[in-house]
């Protein structure tokens, strides 16, 4: 479990542009539907491949709502007392210690748990009070009853392409969220984040946002996931540090995508077919 | 004398005049996943399968030695149309490895983007500068590939006339530079190894679903080698108010025929051997339906056991929909399935070697055996663990030194697993035939089915074993083996020892009826396994993409449900059609059917533990 807390000192200003507030290119009204989200204390659950910018987008949300942002990514050993916390030695007592679910009750923190699916389910069904109407944790350990404050938000995400066939949201869960559904960015919105993110040039980032464009045509059967934003984004960075960006293609994208060597041939074939070959 | 000096001079003239280059040859076969991506990433359909081309008259210049030699009468040209990309079966037209590659792959991307406008020349110059632009990488391959082309095409100062004008039309395309107003034929030219041709896909496949005719099956026949080839077809409606020929003499004699003339031949059942050699030989096959059906498809229906002989039937027959692709619907009710079940089997007695190997097969599997439990003494875990921290504290209290971290939590590991699985094993007739000396395909799958139970049944798991064929839709024929409810007994081993070869392979019926038996099982997960050898198909319209589309949809269904499909095949061209149907990662391809058992119980195991 790694629980990464983001300090909340951040400005008070809307632009999008502050230092404070990361880095996020707007793709449709998922900024807007976010905010209407936390005025109105609802839990939201974010759908979409993986590398498409999930993790960014919350982490720019919560920094426009000027909220701390508390991220779990979860696992299948992620158990609920990893959430709630747990009593921990110390000398002669036990010490009531706050996991993260219970600090961001405490905070006032937007809590985000990515790829929610690899949890247990016997995990997620403590988020279930949270996510309803109560807006309350009760910590049965303790005894302890938490209402959540206004500024708390509770956001999760999965893949729901990922190899997750025996997994998956259990219903109740599920439909105690509102749900918004990210996609690959669009070419110019893709051209802008890797001009920015990788301080790539105009033709280096037109040419890899074609790469990526043509291969999301390549069906399920021809690829298990397909490329994403961050493996151009990848690119785009070894090649700006010198890497000639046949080679970069390579590691970060040919390589990246399939261990399977017909697959990975072929798959160089198209992609030195966009971006040239090595020669 | 005279036939070994002819001999001699044909072998010299023909290697002469042959310009192709089989030292760097590139086989279609080795490159179809490159070009099948290349083909979809440049917006190609999914559904466009590459095929090798047939040859075709040639009607464009020779050279002097050709003509000597009498060669270049045909040639093969790269076709694409809404079905098929077809290109030519082993590249050898440039004396490099790298070049005869390279135009593979721009074959594909070039086809990808062709549009028909009906001007050859001019489609295939946009197509071009469309993919050129969508692949920039392949501009300095695409030029390389120009300049060794154009070397190859006749000297223009070598022609005349016509052939002179639509040789330098051809030229100046390639080049890029203006092409005039001329419009070429592909048949007027040497071929243009870089461009294709656009073919608008006639309308038989689209007669056949509005007629449905009950196809005939040739299932008793001899196996033969199917030709991947991709042949030209044009459909002709059978003019029944017309009178046919009355041919006194043989056909066969004929042999510079190609027109579609409407004759009346007996029917005969017999292979007929020089069928593809004459297919090969013309350019355009004419095909059509006539009502009369083969004697072969009538064999079929007398072939059903009789009520006798049968197995005993269990309850009446249940309906399912099934998927038509070409209406883009479920047909409600389209398939009845019967089930069946072995009547006095005889005993099964497996052989020392089968049993040796269930039993390791057994024993690997106990390992999987789920066991729910809390472990205590854990540095850290959900919760205190009570009469540890007693006696941590206790230990620690009378001055006795203890470990630094206090070892006082319980956690819960390793989930109890909750996995119900149904095997569905495919007993169609191609089961009958022979893997090797001793052994058919339906005696692998016996043994399959054995150690697969022996070993579910050592970890406790519920599971269903079931056997599938069909005749035509309404004779789905699903025959139990052993059900959730009954145990692994000796009753249960008899009915594995009992299945026999059936009919053919209506996968969509079978998997729909899994996935009706696995919906009412209460555990969480559910799995399904097919084994089988071959694709769908069945006697009526149930063969190729109607088959193929059907059971996609089944599978569809089948996950909607809940339950997770694989699909365990042995058959060696599985790779070109189960991604379609299970996805890349949904099926086990098992290249020594001997290793099926061992595979599939393999394959269960990874399923399993990945819950």
């Amino acid at each position: 479990m790694s629980v990464v807390l983001m300090s909340g000192e951040c400005q008070k200003t809307e632009t999008k542009r502050d230092a404070h507030v990361p880095y996020y290119e707007t793709q449709g009204c998922e900024c807007e539907v976010f905010e209407h989200c936390y005025h109105q204390k609802l839990p939201l659950l974010i759908k979409g491949p993986t590398g498409c910018g999930k993790t960014r987008f919350v982490e720019h949300m919560a920094a426009r709502v000027n909220r701390p942002l508390i991220t779990v990514s979860c696992h299948d050993d992620l158990s609920a007392a990893d959430l709630m916390g747990r009593f921990l030695i110390s000398k002669d007592e036990t010490v009531w210690n706050d996991g993260p679910l219970t600090r961001a009750l405490r905070l006032g923190a937007i809590l985000y748990l990515d790829e929610v699916v690899e949890a247990r389910k016997d995990t997620t069904v403590v988020l279930h009070p949270l996510a309803d109407d109560r807006r309350e944790l009760t910590i049965e350990r303790t005894g302890e009853v938490l209402k959540a404050p206004d500024e708390f938000m509770l956001v999760i995400s999965y893949n729901p392409g990922y190899q997750n066939l025996l997994k998956g949201l259990k219903p109740s869960t599920r439909q105690r969220f509102t749900a918004l559904t990210m996609a690959y960015p669009v070419a110019a919105v893709e051209r802008a984040i890797l001009m920015r993110e990788a301080d790539a040039n105009e033709a280096l980032a037109s040419r890899l946002v074609q790469l990526g464009q043509a291969l999301r045509q390549l069906s399920e059967f021809d690829l298990e996931e397909t490329v994403s934003t961050r493996l151009l984004v990848m690119a785009a960075r070894l090649v700006r540090s010198g890497m000639n960006l046949p080679s970069a293609c390579d590691c970060a994208v040919i390589n990246a995508l399939t261990d399977d060597l017909d697959t990975a041939q072929a798959l160089r074939d198209v992609v030195y077919a966009v971006v040239g070959s090595k020669e | 004398m005279e036939d070994r000096v002819g001999l001699w001079w044909h072998q010299m003239v023909t290697s002469w005049s042959d310009n192709r280059h089989l030292d760097h040859a590139v086989c279609l076969q080795d490159m179809e996943r490159s070009i099948g991506f290349m083909f979809r990433a440049g917006g190609g359909s999914t559904h466009v399968r590459v095929a090798e081309a047939s040859s075709k008259n040639s009607s464009g210049p020779r050279s002097w030695v050709e003509k000597l030699a009498g060669s270049g009468l045909r040639e093969i040209r790269s076709i694409i149309d809404s079905d098929t990309l077809a290109l030519p079966k082993m590249m050898d037209v440039f004396d490099s490895k790298d070049l005869n590659r390279s135009l593979y792959l721009w074959l594909a991307a070039h086809s990808c983007v062709m549009e028909n406008t009906g001007d050859w020349v001019a489609d295939n110059r946009a197509a071009t500068s469309r993919a050129l632009q969508k692949f920039p990488g392949l501009r300095s391959a695409h030029q390389k590939l120009v300049t060794a082309h154009l070397k190859q095409r006749p000297a223009l100062d070598s022609l005349k006339g016509d052939r002179l004008l639509a040789e330098s039309v051809v030229q100046a395309a390639l080049k890029g530079e203006d092409h005039g107003e001329w419009r070429v034929e592909p048949k007027d030219v040497r071929p243009v190894w870089l461009w294709m041709t656009m073919m608008d896909s006639g309308s038989f496949a689209d007669r056949s679903s509005a007629q449905q005719p009950e196809y005939s099956s040739m299932a008793h026949a001899p196996k033969r080698e199917v030709s991947k080839v991709r042949r030209q077809v044009r459909s002709i409606d059978p003019d029944t108010s017309q009178n046919s020929f009355l041919v006194i003499s043989k056909l066969d004699s004929i042999r510079t025929w190609s027109e579609h003339i409407r004759v009346d031949r007996g029917q005969d059942d017999d292979p007929d051997d020089q069928s593809t050699g004459a297919a090969d030989d013309m350019d355009q096959l004419a095909i059509s339906h006539n009502q009369q059906t083969r004697a072969s498809a009538l064999k079929f229906d007398l072939d059903l056991p009789s009520a006798a002989q049968d197995d005993c039937q269990l309850g009446a027959g249940i309906t399912f929909p099934e998927w038509n692709y070409k209406l883009s619907k479920l047909q409600p009710s389209h398939c009845s399935i019967q089930i069946l079940t072995a009547e006095n089997p005889a005993p099964f007695k497996p052989d020392r070697m089968l049993k040796k190997s269930a039993s390791s097969v057994r024993r690997k599997l106990e390992i999987l055996r789920a066991q729910p439990r809390w472990q205590s003494r854990q540095a850290q875990g959900d919760e205190i663990d009570t009469d540890d921290w007693i006696r941590y504290a206790t230990e620690r209290q009378a001055g006795q030194t203890v470990s630094e971290v206090p070892l006082v939590y319980r956690a819960r590991y390793k989930l109890d697993r909750s996995l119900s699985t149904l095997l569905m094993a495919d007993l169609s007739l191609s089961t009958d035939s022979y893997v090797n000396n001793d052994q058919r395909v339906i005696d692998v799958i016996r043994d399959a089915l054995y150690v697969f139970a022996e070993a579910i049944s050592a970890v406790n798991d519920p599971f269903e074993m079931c056997g599938f064929s069909s005749v035509r839709r309404q004779h789905v024929r699903i025959h139990q083996i052993k059900t959730f409810e009954e145990g692994w007994n000796d009753f249960s081993m008899r009915k594995v020892g009992a299945i026999k070869p059936g009919y053919y392979t209506r996968m969509g019926a079978a998997i729909r009826y899994a996935t009706l038996r696995l919906g009412i099982r209460p555990e969480k997960q559910k799995l399904l396994l097919l084994l089988t050898d071959g694709k769908p198909n069945d006697l009526d319209v149930y063969e190729g993409r109607y088959g193929i589309e059907d059971t996609r949809h089944a599978i569809k269904e089948a996950k909607e449900a809940g339950v997770v499909p694989f699909c365990v095949t042995i058959d060696e061209e599985a790779k070109d059609y189960m991604p379609l149907l299970f996805g890349s990662k949904g099926f086990a391809l098992v290249r020594n059917p001997q290793q099926l058992s061992n595979q599939l119980t393999q394959a269960w195991m990874n399923l399993a533990q990945r819950t």
